[in-house]
């Protein structure tokens, strides 16, 4: 499942749009990685997040809907799905804390290691929760996300105004145009069915 | 908390009272207070709108001091949801204002002669029981307004809606928030039909001329105290994420687990559930002016609430919380806040407990009253139907399982006749087991997570292995109970799980309040022994081994996207309250 994109976009935007992000963060953005790697090395050397950061911060995550005890052995695969959460309040938020006390109660949940993986190109759909959001997505947008046609425009209709007082300008296939162009642009562009590598520059 | 008050409704020429030296109850509170004397007062095979059942109400060991995260309220009775015994709680003002008032329980008895409604007023001096016949009927908001003009802001209200009056086995009791909004409930079990029985409108607690109770060692105490708030808020649960997005934060992790149980425990994932989390509904409440943190009663320092307004910025409902989301939203498949807090609105003004009242309406949808997703219909069946008190609101009113028979619906969540709660439990196993072994009925905070690890209860269980759920469970309740005693919010479960020294703190500050030494040992055994009296209670009301089982569906019909069943066998469940 090799990454084809038919658009790049790069957004310069000031760092509190983040939160227009919010929604499509929740619902999962496919980046493009290289698949076979376990969740830790996925996170830790592809994405850049620190080590400490995984083990302290994201401490509830599930790999195609599976519980993960620990994030070394679990190889995400092509097409994979992988959710990350902070803590998690409740019984069955402490149950599903990575190696917690509880782990056992969920236990036909839990993610059991797979010892085949074809490492290769491929992409993998990341789904942030809570205050992963905000700690977390920024870096993810700034890497690259894959995006349907359909889902740009979505995120661009609900954060109209937001955009319009928070956009810098924006580059289409590495050509620069003013933000006040954004919509119009992509609306002659774009189908709601093409792919689109999405990267967003953040500014203070 | 040295006394108790007694009312007696039922007494000749009207309702009678009586003051009794608090005795046992002195040093006790919460659950294990209210489980004691319904235990030992209440006949088990009474009816239980009856005269012979009583409503219990105790504010928690430590409410009424300085001790954060101390104001629990707790209400048992015998429920006329479950037909077993019942405990309640709830935040908001009532347990901090009765307990500087000095009253370890009140306890309400008996049943007027003639069909007059009545409201108890409760200050340092003297309590007062009058006729007021003008409060008939009226739901809690404008009972509370009304109220008010008589006794003003700066006492605390528990008070029931209509639902109450009618004597629905899903009425709930309001208490009032430091706002003075009737928002806080001792929802489960049909409490508010109990306190409805007794024709008792509203209390109301004046603690004008009262102070803070004081510890036997002040400095030891407040150091206590200063050590557990700082675990609280240094830990990830307590001092981030539930004050950033309350418990709703838990919706996108249940759907990611496939346990978020959708139209009526037909799947395990919503697919708008996004649209509803904790998150979504964090950001819709500050763009509108509403608050996405704030506490139900003063001294919270988690502060999981919120206040959620309406389009126009104008106050709708407090924050609802994951399970009425849930219940509301994905359980009748709506993925609309606003139609959601308008139902939660809804449930806290007509004094119906928000679970009972969301997971009846889904039954009623697979029963084909309305669709699943019909977001006008299910406002209508609350407000014109439960709200009014038609025949299908009483059946609504009346709680699931009565919703169930009456529409012939087959897959009917309920335990002990109590709706579940918001985790499906062939997704996690393990609460499917306190679900159905729970004193209580189907109830999520029965087993909570509590320190086990630390207290140890019953032995060490590998948290990687299968096995053992039915012990993690047994340890789980017996830890709760004695929590539940305490009168702290149960959020503060996660910094004393995590944080040996934050629970430390916890047992420091009962110490140091009550002049004892407290250890791990006496919290298990308090747990255990509240356990075992109401086990005892429902035994005697006639529940047996077979009651504590779930709906056969949830053995036979895989849950998607895991296919699951329910795969604890009924004889490990038998052996949930073998302990020594």
């Amino acid at each position: 499942m090799q990454a084809a994109t038919d658009l790049n976009l790069q957004l310069t935007l000031k760092a509190h749009l983040i939160s227009e992000f919010y929604p499509l963060l929740q619902r999962g953005v496919w980046l493009p990685v290289i698949t076979g790697d376990n969740v830790m090395k996925l996170l830790n050397n592809q994405l850049g997040i620190a080590e400490a950061y995984v083990t302290d911060r994201i401490t509830t995550l599930f790999l195609d809907g599976k519980a993960i005890d620990d994030a070394a052995a679990s190889i995400v695969k092509d097409g994979s799905t992988l959710a990350l959460s902070s803590a998690m309040p409740g019984l069955v938020g402490s149950t599903m804390r990575r190696g917690g006390h509880l782990a056992a109660m969920r236990g036909e949940i839990t993610y059991h290691p797979t010892q085949t993986a074809t490492i290769g190109a491929g992409k993998v759909k990341i789904k942030l929760f809570n205050m992963l959001m905000q700690e977390v997505g920024p870096l993810l947008l700034e890497r690259g996300v894959l995006l349907s046609g359909a889902e740009l425009i979505t995120l661009l209709d609900e954060g109209a105004s937001s955009f319009r007082d928070g956009c810098d300008s924006f580059a289409l296939n590495s050509q620069l145009y003013p933000c006040a162009e954004l919509g119009g642009k992509l609306l002659t562009t774009l189908a709601p069915q093409q792919t689109v590598l999405l990267k967003v520059v953040w500014k203070d | 908390m040295d006394k108790i008050l007694r009312i007696n409704m039922g007494a000749s020429g009207g309702p009678s009272q009586s003051i009794e030296e608090a005795g046992e109850f002195t040093a006790l509170g919460g659950r294990a207070t209210t489980s004691m004397i319904v235990a030992k007062e209440v006949p088990p095979d009474c009816h239980p709108l009856g005269a012979e059942n009583k409503l219990v109400i105790a504010p928690g060991m430590l409410s009424g001091t300085a001790a954060a995260m101390s104001g629990r309220i707790s209400v048992g009775c015998k429920s006329p949801l479950t037909g077993g015994i019942k405990e309640s709680n709830a935040g908001g003002q009532v347990a901090q204002v009765m307990a500087r008032l000095g009253y370890a329980a009140i306890i309400i008895e008996g049943k007027p002669a003639t069909d007059d409604l009545y409201k108890i007023h409760i200050d340092k001096d003297k309590v007062t029981i009058s006729v007021d016949n003008n409060l008939k009927l009226m739901d809690n908001y404008p009972l509370v307004e009304k109220l008010r003009e008589e006794y003003g802001d700066k006492v605390a209200y528990m008070t029931i809606g209509s639902a109450g009056e009618r004597k629905m086995a899903a009425a709930s009791i309001a208490c009032s928030d430091p706002e003075v909004r009737p928002s806080r409930h001792c929802g489960r079990g049909g409490v508010g039909a109990v306190m409805g029985a007794k024709q008792v409108k509203a209390i109301i607690f004046d603690d004008n001329g009262c102070k803070h109770r004081q510890p036997k060692d002040p400095e030891k105490f407040k150091a206590a105290n200063r050590a557990y708030v700082e675990g609280i808020r240094k830990h990830a649960v307590s001092g981030e994420g539930l004050p950033a997005y309350g418990t709703n934060i838990l919706t996108n992790v249940l759907n990611e687990a496939g346990g978020y149980p959708t139209n009526n425990f037909k799947t395990g994932f919503f697919e708008g559930g996004t649209k509803i989390s904790g998150e979504a509904q964090a950001e819709l409440e500050i763009k509108r002016g509403g608050l996405a943190t704030h506490g139900c009663h003063r001294g919270c320092v988690i502060q999981c609430s919120g206040i959620y307004n309406d389009k126009d910025g104008k106050f709708l409902t407090k924050q609802p919380e994951y399970e009425t989301v849930w219940s509301h939203g994905g359980h009748c498949g709506i993925d609309d806040l606003d139609t959601i807090a308008m139902l939660d609105f809804l449930d806290d003004n007509i004094g119906v407990d928000t679970i009972e009242m969301g997971v009846a309406i889904g039954v009623a949808m697979d029963g084909g009253v309305i669709e699943f997703g019909d977001c006008e219909g299910a406002i209508r069946l609350v407000r014109d139907e439960v709200g009014k008190g038609t025949p299908l609101g009483r059946i609504l009113g009346g709680g699931a399982e009565m919703t169930g028979k009456a529409f012939a619906v087959e897959r009917v969540p309920v335990v002990k006749g109590q709706a579940l709660p918001a985790y499906d439990p062939r997704t996690v196993q393990g609460i499917g087991v306190t679900y159905a072994t729970s004193t209580m009925g189907a109830d999520h905070t029965a087993g909570y997570a509590v320190a086990t690890n630390i207290l140890k209860v019953g032995g060490d269980v590998d948290p990687l292995k299968p096995e053992g759920q039915v012990d993690l469970s047994r340890n789980l309740q017996i830890a709760t109970t004695a929590i539940d005693a305490t009168g702290m919010c149960l959020f503060i479960a996660f910094p004393i799980l995590d944080q040996p020294e934050t629970f430390e703190a916890l047992l420091d500050l009962l110490g140091a309040f009550y002049g004892i030494e407290m250890t791990g040992d006496d919290v298990v055994a308090l747990g255990k022994k509240v356990l075992n009296l109401e086990r005892e209670f429902n035994t005697k009301a006639g529940f047996g081994a077979e009651d504590d089982r779930l709906p056969r569906f949830f053995k036979t019909e895989p849950l998607a996207p895991h296919n699951l069943t329910f795969a604890v066998k009924d004889e490990e469940l038998d052996e949930l309250y073998n302990w020594s």
